[in-house]
């Protein structure tokens, strides 16, 4: 017995000095990529998917029947090969991609893609809305797909083109029940596990219609903070370390030899919400004073290290029918703000007193210092005292529909990329409810209807740019700034592409010394 | 309670100590379903964010069922229970169950790993000090207790994470398994007993290399403590007319000390060591997130601040059986230890 236990010590202390020795982790097996993330999938369902990752890892193993091109803003034939929209604008004829195969070996066809998108219509997950302005799908032929619109939608594609859109086997899913752990579809990965919390396993589907996947397989590693992952690329644990560091591990980050880094420009943007309905927001002088306040350019140098960019439009910079119509000279335009607070009744004697609101994790670390130079820069003309205030993501957002705060700080990331969906939801009477502001005006609804329903860009243009003036004449919002993409990976990685839609292709990145 | 059973039966105080569970995870559970409710924040709102309409948000309240009177929503998730249900998460959609189950063996790994290490430590210290009362050796073990105790643990964590994984790159700096390698097939859910189940050594010290780090970390918050508590045990032992009487026969004192010394002080540890065991698994909370620790503690919290309430109740009502089911296994572990102990 006394032996027996010596051994097993003997064993113990062996197994345990042997952990400590590098070289006894093995080479990897196969072409592995692996990606690591601060993120996390909440369901593989593109009917519910409705955050980063989720969508994300779909994009990958999923496909719509358009999709954008790699690393641009193009909408492109995917899993249609064509399409033909009536003038009315409410037709849209889909000629179906054949020969494809999904990952359970089935064939895509029409009825296939009418299963997928009425199942996405019919099953209420998150992103359902996207589809609501179908009326009806029909298969008019083997590989053609007719969507009649209920109301002309420019930006139908674009929604088509959200994974909600994506096309799954029928043979592997249920009319009306969601699949949140399993996805089975075309793309270029077939998905193989999921250990939330943990990883994420996908390997190359071999019998894909399009270019194959580079990797043999991709891990994607879930970490619970930046700081975790940031060590983890610096030691080589991970190839790529994509979403989301803080301005500071970012310079860190850049700043190692060993590694490469990479901006791209994001289509998430930044910005203040006020409370129209709310007193004193309730007043256009205020809200201009607050306008003029603002110094976007101090924000970028004092929070973000000169890390994100000014943003003068609720469209992102960079996206057709921008225009900077809150940038004015000089900013901060300190005596234009005294002048509008003045005409309000507040002087340096009698300041305008306000509690900003903040949501101090949900946006990463820097929200604390993003609210502390806000409030500086409103104290800074002498006539504005602030007071910020600050809850949790649950309280914010009930706060938030509630219409409590009178001025706060709050973020958007894209449903799909068109300008229509960074000004309907805000500016919309029934979409400024949901997002705090409140705002409601007749003039601004018109706009929005009637840019909603052309289909050209060249016809949408002149009025979108109307919206956008219209927006920083009633001022429910005030664009902040652009935060872009940022990724770290190791020397001998390649192909990565920083999508300006933030999609992270996995099958398009490899190795050297991969043949 | 005890009275009632049959005097010395271990069994039939087990029995009622089992059944005592039922009324304690009762009220648990009631209070974390009250105290998740009166907590502001809507589940829907959380979980749909900035971008969801009123319209939306109604519709995913009814989805989730938060429609329902609160006494309908109390009874159903109580009959869940019952059925061994923990409901679906709100974020997730798929079971709880099913969602922390990978979770709760990467915790109970790192706890078991963090516990053999405490007590090892705990132990070797303690008598080391109380077999040396007033030298040197017995301050430094004083002093040891409070180092390890008074060191925020996430901070000892990033230390050793600068040193050996960082500096001396000895050791993985996070996760719970390589990326570059499959993980052990699942069995038990323990990837060093899966590694070994599996055969596969190279995975066995992968699964090691990712484990010492976040698991001797939370054992030697905890050592300390039990450092403490084993050499007041011992020195009050030590003092008794028994350890006299063996050091007056010419007992060696090491025998003393073991045999004599230790053995009985060890029954108010033991028991001490019980109620660490919840204590390590709010620790686990710490270490998980500073070692990206796969576990149920880093959950638990990014569920409360989504208002997951099932999740939320899942996990804790997990947690109370397993603290329920370990202080029961420390009485049985005191009665096999000290005879004398009967209930």
């Amino acid at each position: 017995m006394r032996k027996a236990c010596r051994l097993l010590a003997v064993g113990l202390v062996l197994a345990l000095a042997g952990a400590f020795l590098p070289a006894c982790a093995g080479p990897a097996e196969g072409k592995i990529l692996v990606v690591g993330t601060t993120d996390s999938v909440t369901t593989l369902d593109p009917a519910d998917a409705y955050d980063y990752l989720s969508s994300n890892i779909l994009n990958n193993v999923a496909e719509t029947l358009v999709a954008y091109e790699p690393g641009t803003t193009n909408l492109a034939p995917c899993l249609a090969t064509e399409w033909d929209i009536s003038e009315d604008g409410l037709t849209y004829v889909f000629k179906i991609r054949e020969g494809v195969k999904f990952h359970d070996g089935t064939e895509l066809d029409a009825e296939a893609v009418k299963f997928s998108l009425d199942r996405a219509r019919t099953l209420g997950g998150d992103p359902g809305f996207l589809l609501s302005d179908i009326d009806t799908i029909e298969v008019t032929g083997d590989y053609e797909v007719t969507i009649k619109l209920k109301a002309p939608c420019s930006p139908f594609l674009s929604k088509l083109a959200y994974t909600v859109g994506c096309i799954v086997s029928p043979a592997a899913y249920k009319a009306d029940e969601k699949l949140e752990t399993d996805v089975v579809a075309t793309g270029p990965f077939k998905f193989v596990e999921w250990v939330e919390g943990d990883h994420l396993t996908m390997v190359r589907f071999d019998e894909y219609w399009g270019d194959p996947a580079l990797p043999d397989k991709v891990v994607v590693k879930f970490y619970a903070n930046s700081a975790a992952l940031k060590l983890a690329v610096e030691k080589g644990e991970v190839d790529v370390a994509y979403r989301t560091f803080s301005p500071l591990e970012e310079e860190g980050l850049k700043g190692n030899p060993d590694l490469v880094c990479l901006d791209g420009p994001s289509p998430a943007i930044r910005y203040l919400v006020l409370n129209v309905t709310k007193p004193p927001f309730d007043n256009i002088h205020v809200r201009r004073a607050i306008a003029l306040a603002i110094d976007r350019n101090a924000i970028d140098e004092q929070v973000f290290q000169g890390t994100v960019t000014p943003l003068y439009s609720m469209v992102p910079d960079g996206m057709w029918s921008h225009k900077p119509v809150f940038k004015h000279e000089p900013e901060p335009d300190i005596e234009g703000a005294l002048a509008e607070l003045a005409e309000a009744g507040y002087t340096p004697d009698n300041p305008l007193s306000f509690q900003l609101w903040y949501t101090p994790t949900h946006y990463g670390d820097t929200e604390d210092d993003l609210a502390q130079v806000l409030k500086a820069q409103f104290e800074a003309t002498g006539a504005m005292q602030v007071e910020l205030m600050s809850s949790e993501w649950g309280r914010y957002t009930d706060d938030l529909v509630a219409g409590s705060m009178g001025i706060l700080l709050l973020g958007w990331y894209p449903d799909y990329f068109d300008p229509d969906d960074y000004l309907y939801p805000f500016l919309s009477t029934e979409g400024a409810k949901s997002l705090g502001s409140f705002y409601s005006s007749a003039a601004m609804d018109a706009l929005l209807k009637d840019e909603v329903a052309l289909s050209d860009q060249e016809d949408r243009t002149p009025i979108l740019e109307a919206v956008q003036d219209l927006l920083a004449e009633d001022i429910p919002y005030i664009p902040l700034f652009q935060k872009p993409q940022f990724v770290a990976f190791q020397k001998d990685v390649k192909g990565v592409i920083l999508d300006p839609l933030q999609i992270f292709r996995y099958y398009l990145i490899g190795k050297e010394g991969w043949e | 309670m005890a009275a009632r059973a049959k005097p010395g039966s271990l069994i039939n105080y087990i029995i009622v100590r089992l059944l005592l569970t039922v009324p304690m995870l009762f009220i648990l559970l009631t209070l974390v379903f009250i105290l998740l409710r009166v907590a502001p924040g809507d589940p829907a709102a959380a979980m749909l964010g900035a971008h969801a309409s009123i319209e939306v948000i109604e519709q995913m309240r009814e989805q989730m069922g938060l429609n329902r009177p609160l006494y309908v929503q109390y009874f159903a998730f109580l009959g869940d229970v019952l059925t061994g249900d923990l409901g679906k998460s709100f974020r997730f959609g798929i079971p709880v169950w099913d969602l922390i189950k990978h979770r709760l063996t990467a915790t109970i790994e790192l706890v078991l790993f963090a516990f053999t290490v405490a007590a090892l430590i705990g132990l070797a210290v303690g008598v080391f000090a109380a077999s040396r009362r007033g030298t040197v050796w017995d301050v430094s073990g004083d002093f040891y207790g409070i180092l390890t105790y008074a060191f925020p643990i996430f901070w000892l964590g990033i230390m050793c994470q600068m040193l050996f994984a960082v500096e001396l790159g000895w050791l993985p700096t996070s996760g719970r398994f390589s990326g570059f390698i499959d993980p052990p097939v699942m069995r038990t859910g323990l990837y060093v007993v899966d590694s070994l189940l599996e055969g596969r050594l190279d995975k066995l010290v992968v699964a090691l290399r990712h484990l010492i780090m976040p698991g001797a970390v939370l054992g030697l918050y905890i050592s300390g403590i039990f450092a403490r508590m084993v050499r007041t045990n011992m020195l009050q032992t030590l003092k008794s007319d028994y350890v006299l009487a063996a050091r007056a026969r010419g007992v060696r004192e090491r025998w003393v000390l073991l045999r004599h010394g230790l053995k009985n002080a060890l029954v108010p540890v033991v028991t001490v060591l019980g109620l660490q065991f919840a204590l390590l698994l709010g620790g686990a909370v710490l270490t998980e997130t500073t070692f990206s620790w796969p576990g149920v503690g880093s959950f638990l919290v990014d569920r409360l601040l989504e208002r997951d309430y099932p999740a939320v109740q899942g996990i804790v009502t997990v947690f109370a059986l397993g603290v329920i089911l370990v202080s029961i296994l420390i009485d049985i572990v005191n009665a096999l230890i000290d005879p004398r102990i009967r209930y």
